[in-house]
């Protein structure tokens, strides 16, 4: 990120325009980076859980629409744009209209936390580890927007319902994320991925505090199990009933869209983020070690690995949809009270043991 | 209390294996109009009608519970009208058939855009 700052500085320079205006428009270029990042993942996301999901019930999937239906959700995504927006009798019509943009807006913003290699980091906090969690609760302030403003009562019950499990599965997972943040002695995400290169992955020392922190995003992405706040055969679609045509996209759009990005920050505190297997490069196997544009390949190759990582988890998540049941509410609740949370406090009370047994 | 969570866990890998047992399997859909599907000996489709065989009984127009088979017997020449509107494919006219005349093939691709291609008649008509 800050090579193309420099690019873009240096350009600036040549005509003659001030740092400070680079400074400021600067961020239009990861803004656009991800946009079209997010639109070509949830793309693909889409096509991947139907395919997969067919793949688990013996059927074929979308195969029709262009090779092997690869243009499947393209389609889909060109109907939902051309689709009428609908403004129904009684809403509320300026919290209609937000709530979708209040949904998305912090998936987009999670999207620039994650590191995705050693230098491509879009927003390097050192506290990005806890500002990831903070926004990651902000999502639901829409979902309930959009319940209230809905006039609708399944879409109030589907907002409320989200609020519910949005608190009730944060806490384990901040003190998932403490037990992390305490392995590696820090809150950033890049030193996290760091402190991971010179012990093992986290998932090894910290496995109870994977699986809790797997199944609470599970639930913090509205996902089955979890769909309770748009349960089909209960709410009919919860908090999204009334939506149509783009607000409806946006809402489709943040759901994967925060499905990929739980699932590459899994990836980042647990698998090692951008990290290879074994700490090697494979371009610098095949390469050797004096390749000129070593450096830069071992950027990509770390993009990479943090897809493959992130797709494996996103696998196992559509494979817990394909195989579970949802919830009722009370054992939702049941869970995350009553198991996740004193387990994730064992866990961390565990990890400290283990950290200062390491130092000493 | 420690039996049931270990149980619970238990069965849930087992479902998870399960299912992802099933993703090696084939899949079972039949792509329609690409590929046809397997149809079965005893399947019920389209009548076929031996005019030879068939003795003019009119057994068939007695049990068809739909009403959709009519006989006309003119001398020597016997023919049929199937009424597809009507008929529900249950193999009664087949199977009451004394001098097995009626047989069902495995056509069932009888969809059609006019009703009047609905009513099939079938036997010596043309040759008259």
């Amino acid at each position: 990120m800050n090579y193309l700052y420099f690019l873009y500085i240096q350009f600036l320079d040549k005509y003659g325009i001030p740092e400070i205006f680079g400074d400021i428009t600067f961020p239009i270029f990861p803004f656009c980076i991800i946009a079209a990042a997010i639109i070509l993942v949830v793309l693909f996301l889409v096509l991947f859980e139907r395919r997969i999901l067919a793949v688990f019930t013996q059927r074929k999937g979308p195969n029709r629409v262009g090779f092997n239906g690869v243009l499947q959700t393209t389609a889909d995504a060109i109907k939902l744009l051309c689709k009428q927006n609908i403004n129904p009798v009684g809403v509320d019509r300026f919290l209609f209209n937000a709530a979708p943009i209040l949904v998305f807006v912090p998936i987009m913003v999670l999207w620039g936390l994650i590191p995705y290699s050693s230098e491509f980091v879009f927003m390097n906090f050192s506290t990005s580890a806890i500002l990831y969690t903070a926004i990651a609760a902000l999502p639901v302030i829409g979902l309930i927007l959009a319940g209230y403003a809905s006039n609708n009562k399944y879409s109030l019950m589907g907002g409320i319902r989200a609020a519910a499990q949005i608190i009730s599965y944060e806490l384990p997972i901040m003190f998932v994320l403490l037990s992390v943040a305490a392995l590696a002695s820090s809150v950033n995400l890049k030193d996290i991925i760091s402190a991971q290169i010179s012990s093992v992955w986290f998932i090894v020392p910290c496995f109870a505090g994977f699986i809790i922190m797997f199944i609470c995003s599970i639930a913090e992405m509205n996902r089955c199990p979890f769909d309770l706040p748009e349960a089909e055969s209960e709410l009919v679609a919860g908090y999204n009933v009334e939506y149509s045509g783009m607000r409806f996209a946006l809402f489709f759009l943040g759901e994967y869209a925060s499905l990929f990005v739980m699932c590459a920050f899994m990836a980042t505190i647990f698998l090692g983020g951008y990290l290879p297997i074994g700490n090697k490069y494979i371009s610098e196997l095949i390469f050797g070690s004096n390749f000129q544009f070593l450096q830069l390949l071992i950027y990509f190759e770390q993009v990479i690995w943090l897809l493959v990582k992130t797709f494996i988890l996103v696998y196992l998540v559509m494979l817990v949809r394909a195989t579970l049941p949802r919830l009722n509410s009370q054992g939702l609740m049941l869970l995350s009270w009553k198991f996740l949370f004193p387990l994730s406090i064992v866990n961390f009370a565990l990890i400290m043991v283990i950290k200062y047994l390491m130092v000493v | 209390m420690m039996r049931d969570i270990l149980f619970h866990i238990k069965s849930l890998i087992a479902g998870h294996f399960t299912v992802f047992k099933h993703s090696f399997k084939p899949a079972v859909t039949v792509e329609y109009p690409d590929e046809k599907p397997i149809i079965p000996d005893r399947f019920r489709g389209k009548h076929t009608f031996d005019e030879n065989a068939c003795i003019g009984c009119k057994t068939c127009m007695r049990v068809c519970p739909a009403s959709a088979v009519e006989i006309f017997k003119d001398g020597n020449k016997k023919t049929i009208l199937f009424d597809y509107k009507k008929c529900i494919f249950c193999g009664n006219c087949k199977y009451y058939c004394p001098k097995s005349a009626i047989g069902m093939s495995k056509q069932y691709e009888l969809a059609t855009d006019k009703v009047e291609d609905l009513k099939i008649e079938m036997g010596k008509k043309d040759n008259e």
